[in-house]
C-alpha cells in the first residue's frame, strides 16, 4: 500500500509556492479553485511548499515554482537564487512578481518609507529599495498575470505544462475583450480607461461593472504610451499631466520613463 | 486618341457584360420576393410572441446608451428603433468563442449542434456583411461550424429607423445588394410591409396576422428604404473601384501609414466590431482529467502585434507586420482592395462600428479612403 502511494507521489509533478513582497493574495485566490478543482489538480501535483495551505517546506528539488510578490530587498536575491537553482521551470505569480505591481508605486517617490512606517521607518527589517519583478533577479519562465492571478489561467497553464506545451499568454490588449463582450466603452461616457494598453485575458469584468481598467496585467508588448496620454487628456478630460501620470498601479516598471 | 476612345469603349463592353452576368446570378440568390404582406403595427407583439414560442429570436436590443444583437425574452424587448449594434449579428451563427470539438482518449468527436432560430431585424448593410462571410466560409474547405449554424438560421431584414453617426452605408459597395435574407421588414406609417423572399420566410407568415399588402404600401415601404440612404452623416466619393486601385497603389507610401496609425493602440477594436471580420484564432484546453478537452476557436484581430506573430521552433518567432503601420494598412487593404475581386465589391457595408469603436478616431474607413483617392474631407497623398 504504502509503496504504491510512494509510486504515484514520485510520478506527480513537484509543485512549491513561494512569496516575496506581496500581499499573498494571490495564494489565496488558488485555494478559491474549489474543492473539485483542486482535488483534480492533486491527482498530478504534488504540493512541496505552500505556507498558506501546509507547513511542510521543501528543500529538494522543485518542477514548479510559483514565486508571489515582487523583488524588493537586495537580500532577496539569494533566496530567489536558490529556488532558481532547484527548479525546472520558475513562474512568476500574479502582478507583484510579474511587473512588480502595486509595490513599484514607490520607484517614482522618495519618503515612501517615511509615509507608509512614521517613525519606525528606519527600522533594518523595513529596508527596501526599488521595486522590480521577479525576472530582475532570476530566469522566469511564464508569468501568470492579474491582481489576483487568474485562478483559469493557472489550471490552463499548469495543464499545458503537464503536457510539454507552450501556454499561450494573450498579449492583444483588453479592449478585445471589451469589445467582445460587447461592453459599452468608458470612453463613449468620457471616462478614462487603461484597457487600451493592458494585457487582456482577465474577460475584461472590470470596465462591464463600471470601472476602468487599471491594466493589473500590466502593458501589452509595444504599448502606445504617447497615444494614451493623449485619449485620456482629450477623451477622458484629464490635464495633460494628470493623464501622464494616472493609472500606474501596476505598470510603473514598464513605463517608458520607469526609473 | 482612337486607340484610347477603343480602349475605354472595350472596358465599358467588358464592364456591362460583367454587370449583366452579375446580375441575373445575385437575383437568382437572393430570389425574387415571394409575397409582399402588411403587418399593423399593433399585431407585430403578437407575431414576435408566437415566433418565439415556436424558437428563439435573436433581436436587437438596448444595452445601456447603445444596442446589441440577443435573444429575446419577450417581444417588449425588441428595439427595432436601433441605430446600429455593438456587435454585428454575424454572432448568431458564428459566436466570439466557438466551441469546435471536445477530444479524449476515443478520439475528438465535433462540438457541431446548429438549433433553428431566427435573427430578427437586420440592417441591410449587415445582411451585405453576412452575404460576404456565407460566401467566405464555404468557399475551398467547407466551415461546418459557421454553415451549420447559418442553415439553421431564419434570417429577417429591417429597414433602419434611425441612422448612426458615423454611417456610410449608402456610399460603399453600392454595386453589391443584399441577398442572404429570408424576409425584409419595412416600417411604414400604418404597419410593417413584410417581404418573403425564400420559403423559410415565407414560413414565417403562419405566426401572425399578415394581409396581403397593397400597390400603396409596397410603393411608401420602397420610399422609406430609398429615403434612408439619403441620411447617411459621412460619405465616400468615389466608386469601390477607383478606390481599391488607389487603395493598392498606396502600398508603398511607407509615410502615409506610419501617420495613419501614429495614434493607433493596435487594440483590435476596429476587427473585433467588423461584420466582415472572420479571422479567428483556434486554442485546446486539457479538462482536469489531463486526458480529454475541448478545442475551441475565438475571433482574431490582425490589428494586434501577435496575430502575424508564426513560430519558427525553438522558441523563436518572426511578425510579418511588426509595426502599426502595416497593420493599420493590412485593414484597410483588407477592406478596400484584396477581397474585392472575389466578393464583387469591397469587404466594407458602411455601418460605422469601426469609427465609433476607435478610440483615438483613426480607423474610420470614409477618412483614410477619401485622404487617399481625395476628396472633400482630405486631400490626395
Amino acid at each position: 500500500m504504502s509503496t504504491s502511494i510512494e509510486k504515484a507521489k514520485a510520478s506527480k509533478v513537484k509543485v512549491a509556492f513561494f512569496d516575496f513582497s506581496s500581499c499573498e493574495g494571490c495564494q489565496i485566490e488558488l485555494t478559491n479553485l474549489g474543492e473539485e478543482v483542486f482535488t483534480g489538480l492533486l491527482q498530478h501535483l504534488e504540493f512541496v511548499e505552500f505556507r498558506e495551505v501546509m507547513t511542510e517546506t521543501a528543500k529538494g528539488p522543485i518542477d514548479i515554482a510559483f514565486i508571489e510578490g515582487a523583488f524588493t530587498r537586495e537580500a532577496d536575491r539569494k533566496r530567489l537564487e536558490d529556488i532558481r537553482a532547484r527548479s525546472k521551470t520558475v513562474i512568476s505569480f500574479g502582478a507583484c512578481a510579474s511587473t512588480g505591481g502595486i509595490t513599484a508605486l514607490k520607484n517614482h517617490m522618495s519618503d515612501y518609507s517615511q509615509c507608509v512606517y512614521g517613525v519606525n521607518s528606519g527600522a533594518p527589517h523595513l529596508a527596501s529599495q526599488k521595486s522590480e519583478p521577479i525576472s530582475a533577479a532570476i530566469k522566469v519562465d511564464y508569468a501568470i498575470h492579474g491582481c489576483p492571478m487568474d485562478k483559469d489561467e493557472f489550471v490552463y497553464i499548469v495543464s499545458h505544462l503537464l503536457h510539454g506545451k507552450e501556454p499561450v499568454i494573450p498579449n492583444h490588449p483588453v479592449c478585445v475583450e471589451c469589445k467582445m463582450r460587447e461592453t459599452v466603452c468608458r470612453y463613449s461616457y468620457g471616462h478614462h480607461c487603461m484597457g487600451l494598453v493592458a494585457r487582456a485575458g482577465c474577460g475584461a469584468p472590470c470596465p462591464a461593472d463600471g470601472i476602468p481598467c487599471e491594466a493589473c496585467r500590466g502593458f501589452i508588448e509595444h504599448p502606445n504610451e504617447e497615444s494614451l496620454t493623449k485619449v485620456m487628456n482629450e477623451r477622458g478630460r484629464m490635464t495633460s499631466e494628470r493623464a501622464k501620470n494616472k493609472s500606474r498601479m501596476f505598470t510603473a516598471t514598464l513605463r517608458g520613463d520607469a526609473k | 486618341m482612337p486607340v484610347l476612345v477603343q480602349l475605354n469603349c472595350d472596358i465599358r463592353i467588358i464592364k456591362f457584360i460583367y454587370l449583366m452576368l452579375k446580375r441575373p446570378l445575385t437575383s437568382a440568390a437572393r430570389g425574387t420576393a415571394m409575397s409582399v404582406y402588411f403587418l399593423k403595427e399593433s399585431d407585430l407583439t403578437f407575431f414576435l410572441g408566437r415566433l418565439l414560442a415556436s424558437s428563439p429570436v435573436i433581436a436587437p436590443v438596448a444595452k445601456k446608451s447603445k444596442f446589441v444583437f440577443a435573444e429575446l425574452g419577450s417581444a417588449a424587448e425588441l428595439r427595432l428603433d436601433y441605430d446600429v449594434t455593438l456587435l454585428p449579428p454575424k454572432t448568431a451563427f458564428f459566436p466570439v468563442k466557438q466551441k469546435l470539438l471536445d477530444f479524449g482518449p476515443d478520439g475528438p468527436k465535433s462540438a457541431i449542434t446548429p438549433r433553428k432560430q431566427v435573427l430578427f431585424g437586420v440592417h441591410f448593410y449587415d445582411i451585405k456583411g453576412i452575404d460576404m462571410l456565407d460566401q467566405l466560409f464555404a468557399e475551398g474547405h467547407r466551415d461546418n461550424n459557421y454553415l451549420a449554424n447559418r442553415e439553421a438560421t431564419t434570417v429577417v431584414g429591417s429597414s433602419i429607423q434611425k441612422v448612426s453617426s458615423r454611417a456610410f452605408f449608402s456610399t460603399v459597395g453600392t454595386d453589391v445588394q443584399p441577398r442572404g435574407h429570408d424576409a425584409f421588414l419595412t416600417h411604414v406609417t400604418a404597419g410593417y410591409v413584410f417581404e418573403t423572399r425564400t420559403p423559410k420566410g415565407e414560413a414565417l407568415i403562419s405566426f401572425g396576422s399578415f394581409e396581403k399588402a397593397t400597390a400603396a404600401q409596397i410603393e411608401e415601404a420602397a420610399g422609406v428604404n430609398a429615403a434612408v440612404l439619403k441620411r447617411c452623416p459621412e460619405k465616400l466619393e468615389h466608386s469601390s473601384e477607383l478606390i481599391a486601385v488607389k487603395v493598392r497603389n498606396a502600398f508603398a507610401n511607407e509615410e502615409l501609414w506610419t501617420d495613419l496609425a501614429k495614434d493607433c493602440f493596435s487594440c483590435g477594436s476596429c476587427n473585433i466590431v467588423c461584420p466582415t471580420c472572420y479571422c479567428f484564432d483556434v486554442q485546446d484546453r486539457w479538462n482536469l482529467d489531463q486526458v480529454s478537452g475541448t478545442r475551441h476557436r475565438t475571433w482574431d484581430a490582425c490589428l494586434t502585434n501577435d496575430f502575424s506573430k508564426v513560430s519558427l521552433g525553438a522558441g523563436g518567432s518572426e511578425n510579418f507586420r511588426e509595426r502599426r503601420g502595416q497593420r493599420f494598412r493590412h485593414r484597410m487593404m483588407r477592406k478596400a482592395a484584396y477581397l474585392n475581386e472575389k466578393l464583387g465589391g469591397p469587404a466594407c457595408v458602411g455601418c460605422g462600428r469601426c469609427s465609433a469603436g476607435c478610440v483615438p478616431d483613426i480607423a474610420d474607413p470614409v477618412r483614410i479612403i477619401n485622404r487617399i483617392v481625395g476628396g472633400r474631407h482630405g486631400s490626395s497623398v
